[in-house]
C-alpha cells in the first residue's frame, strides 16, 4: 500500500518516529523523554523488520511443500539484539531518574535547570 | 587460513569482558582485590594487543571469523592498521588502574568499588571490539557496550548531580545509536550484507542512491554526536567533569574517539561507492574549525580545572575532525595520529588534576593557587601536559597539530591552517592560566598550603605518561610511519 508515492510502512516508521523526537525535546517531564526514546527506538525497530518482509513471502524454515520466496529471518535477529539494547538503555535511564529523584525531589527539566 | 593473528583476535575482546563479569565475583568478600584482578586483565589485555600488532607488522592485516561462520556471512573481526593504531589506548587503561586503587579510597563507597572496575573493563572490552570489528551490526553493538557502561561510570559517584549528568550524556547518546541502528538497517535493506567490506564492494557495485546516502549520512551524524563535536558536544562537559577523575581520563581520552574511529569506518565504507564526499568533508571542516576555537575559547573561562579540561577535548576533537575534513595526506595523518597522542595527554591532564582534586579536596584554579609547591611531581606533570596540548615542540601534541596544519596548506585550504593556529594560542591562554595560578601564585587556602605529594601508586602512572608525552613528541616519526601506508590506502581508495 503506498501514500504520496511512498510505502506505508515506511511512512509510518517516520511518524513513529518523528512522535518520539517531539517527545524527548519537548517534554520536560524525564519518565516522558525516556518513553519518547522508546518510541523512536520501536519506530527503528519496526522499519527493520519490515525491510525483511516480501509480499507473500513465507516463514523461512524450509520443510516439505515449503517454497520460496521466503522473509528475511536476519532483521528479526538484529531487531532482537536491538531490544535487548534499548531494555538495557531504558533501565539505566530509569536507575538514573530515580536517583535524580531521590536527590532532588524533581524528574522536571525546567525545575532542574533551578537548582544550583 | 589460521594464524597466529587469528587465533588470537577474539581473545583482545573477549579477555576484558571475561574479566568485567569476574571481576564482582573475586572481589565478593574483599573489595580491594578487585582493583588487582582489573590490573592484571588490563595488563594482559595490553600484551595481547602488542603481540597482534607485531603481527601485523611481519604479515600484514589479518581477520578472524567468529564461530567458524567465514565471512561475509558470520562476524568478521578484522586487525588493519587503523585498528592496531587504536591499540595503545588499551594500555592506557593499564595506567587508569593503578591510578584509581588509591583515588577509590574516601570516593566511592567500598560496595561499589567491584561495580566501578567491572565498568572499566566493560568499557575496555566494547572499545577494542569496536576497533577491530568488520560487521556493521557488531559495530553497533560494540558502541552500545562502550556507550552503556560510560552512562553508568559517571553516575558512578552516585550523588544527584551525576545522575543528572548521566542522564544527559543517555538521553543524547542514546538517539545517536539510534542512528547508527537505523542506518545499519538501511544498509542492510540496500545490500543484503552486513559486512563492512562487503557491504561497501555492494554499493560499489550498485547505483548510488538517496537511500545509500541517507544511510551514511545517518553514520556521520551519529558519530558525530558521539564524539562531541561543537555544537554536538552539550552532553560532554558536565559529564567528563562530574566523573571520577580515572573515569574522566577514559571518557575524555578513549570514549569520544569511538566517534572518530566511526567516522574512519564510514569513510572507508563510502570509499570506492562513487558517493561523492566533498560535501561531508566541508561540513567537518567548517564544524572542526569552529569546535577549535569555540572549546578553546569557553574553556578560557572555566574555573573549575575538570571543566576547563572537557572543553579542551572538544577544541582537540576539533582539531582531528578538522584533519578529517581535510582529507589530504599530510591532514589524515595527522588526525589519525592524535586520536593517541591525544587520549596520551588528556590521561596524563586528568589524572594529573586528579590527583591534586584528591589531595587538596580542591577543584576550581582559584583555590588551588600555590599548589606546585607541596606537589612539584604532579604539577610538573601537568604542565608537560599543558604544554603537549598547546602543541608546542617537542611533545606528542606539537606532532600531529604540525601534520593538520600542513594538510590544510596542502589542501589549499590555508584559512583553516590559521584556524587552527588562532585556536592553539586560545588553548595557550588557558593553560598558561593554569599554569600562573598552580606554579607563581602564593595558596590561598590551607589545605592547598599543607598538601602533600600523592602517593605513588596515582604519582607513578602520571609521571611515566607525562614522560611518554615527551618521548612521543621527540620520537614522533615512529607513529606517523605506522599510520601512513593505511592513510595512503585510503586516500587512494577514496580516490584523492
Amino acid at each position: 500500500m503506498t501514500l504520496f508515492g511512498l510505502d506505508l510502512d515506511y511512512v509510518a516508521c517516520v511518524v513513529l518516529f518523528c512522535v518520539g523526537l517531539y517527545m524527548l525535546v519537548a517534554k520536560s517531564n524525564l519518565i516522558k523523554k525516556v518513553l519518547g526514546l522508546n518510541v523512536m527506538e520501536t519506530s527503528v525497530f519496526a522499519f527493520i523488520v519490515t525491510s525483511g518482509m516480501i509480499d507473500g513471502g513465507q516463514e523461512p524454515i524450509v520443510v516439505a511443500g515449503s517454497a520460496p520466496p521466503y522473509t528475511s529471518p536476519i532483521p528479526h535477529a538484529m531487531v532482537l539484539t536491538g531490544i535487548v539494547v534499548a531494555v538495557s538503555v531504558t533501565a539505566v535511564a530509569l536507575a538514573l531518574i530515580a536517583q535524580i529523584h531521590a536527590h532532588y525531589g524533581t524528574i522536571e527539566v525546567d525545575e532542574l535547570k533551578e537548582l544550583p | 587460513m589460521t594464524t597466529l593473528g587469528s587465533t588470537l583476535l577474539p581473545w583482545l575482546v573477549a579477555l576484558p569482558l571475561v574479566g568485567a563479569a569476574l571481576v564482582p565475583i573475586v572481589a565478593r568478600h574483599d573489595a580491594r582485590r578487585a582493583g588487582g584482578l582489573t590490573f592484571a586483565v588490563a595488563l594482559a589485555t595490553t600484551a595481547l594487543a602488542s603481540i597482534l600488532v607485531a603481527q601485523l607488522a611481519s604479515q600484514g592485516p589479518f581477520s578472524a571469523d567468529l564461530g567458524g561462520w567465514t565471512a561475509p556471512y558470520g562476524i568478521e573481526l578484522r586487525f588493519d592498521r587503523f585498528a592496531a593504531w587504536t591499540m595503545p589506548l588499551a594500555a592506557l587503561f593499564a595506567f587508569v588502574i593503578p591510578f584509581s586503587w588509591r583515588y577509590l579510597d574516601g570516593t566511592l563507597p567500598r560496595e561499589r568499588w567491584a561495580p566501578f572496575y567491572a565498568l572499566l573493563l566493560l568499557n575496555l572490552g566494547g572499545l577494542l571490539g569496536f576497533s577491530v570489528t568488520g560487521d556493521l551490526f557488531n559495530l553497533f553493538v560494540t558502541m552500545e557496550v562502550v556507550s552503556l557502561s560510560s552512562y553508568a561510570l559517571v553516575a558512578v559517584a552516585g550523588r544527584g548531580v551525576a545522575a543528572w549528568a548521566a542522564l544527559k550524556y543517555l538521553l543524547l547518546g542514546a538517539v545517536s545509536s539510534l542512528l547508527v541502528l537505523f542506518a545499519v538497517g538501511l544498509l542492510f535493506a540496500l545490500t543484503g550484507s552486513l559486512n563492512l567490506a562487503d557491504v561497501s564492494a555492494r554499493l560499489a557495485a550498485a547505483e548510488p542512491s538517496g537511500a545509500a546516502l541517507l544511510a551514511l549520512a545517518s553514520l556521520a551524524v551519529a558519530f558525530l554526536v558521539k564524539a562531541a563535536v561543537f555544537p554536538l558536544h552539550v552532553w560532554l562537559p558536565d559529564a567528563h567533569a562530574i566523573a571520577p577523575s580515572p573515569v574522566s581520563a577514559v571518557l575524555s581520552g578513549l570514549v569520544v574517539k569511538v566517534g572518530i574511529v566511526g567516522l574512519l569506518r564510514v569513510l572507508q565504507l563510502a570509499a570506492g561507492t562513487g558517493i561523492a564526499l566533498e560535501p561531508l568533508n566541508a561540513v567537518l571542516m567548517v564544524l572542526g574549525a569552529t569546535a577549535i576555537v569555540m572549546g578553546a575559547f569557553l574553556a578560557i573561562f572555566q574555573d573549575d580545572i575538570k571543566l576547563m579540561l572537557a572543553y579542551s577535548t572538544i577544541s582537540n576533537i576539533g582539531y582531528i575532525v578538522l584533519g578529517i575534513g581535510l582529507a589530504s595526506p599530510f591532514a589524515l595523518i595527522g588526525a589519525f595520529v592524535h586520536v593517541f597522542n591525544h587520549a596520551l595527554i588528556k590521561v596524563t591532564l586528568f589524572l594529573a588534576a586528579g590527583a591534586i582534586i584528591h589531595q587538596t579536596g580542591y577543584r576550581t584554579l582559584s583555590d588551588l593557587h600555590g599548589v606546585a609547591r607541596r606537589m612539584p611531581q604532579t604539577a610538573a606533570a601537568m604542565a608537560i601536559g599543558a604544554v603537549s596540548i598547546v602543541g608546542l615542540p617537542p611533545t606528542a601534541g606539537f606532532v600531529c597539530k604540525w601534520y593538520i596544519a600542513l594538510g590544510a596548506f596542502e589542501a589549499d585550504q590555508g584559512g583553516y591552517g590559521f584556524a587552527l593556529v588562532f585556536g592553539a594560542l586560545f588553548i595557550f591562554v588557558y593553560y598558561v592560566r593554569m599554569l600562573d595560578a598552580f606554579f607563581f601564585r602564593a595558596p590561598v587556602r590551607p589545605e592547598v598550603a599543607a598538601a602533600v605529594e600523592a602517593p605513588w601508586s596515582m604519582r607513578a602512572p602520571v609521571l611515566v605518561l607525562a614522560a611518554a608525552c615527551l618521548v612521543l613528541g621527540v620520537l614522533g616519526g615512529i607513529p606517523i610511519g605506522f599510520v601512513e601506508p593505511a592513510v595512503v590506502d585510503l586516500l587512494a581508495a577514496l580516490g584523492r
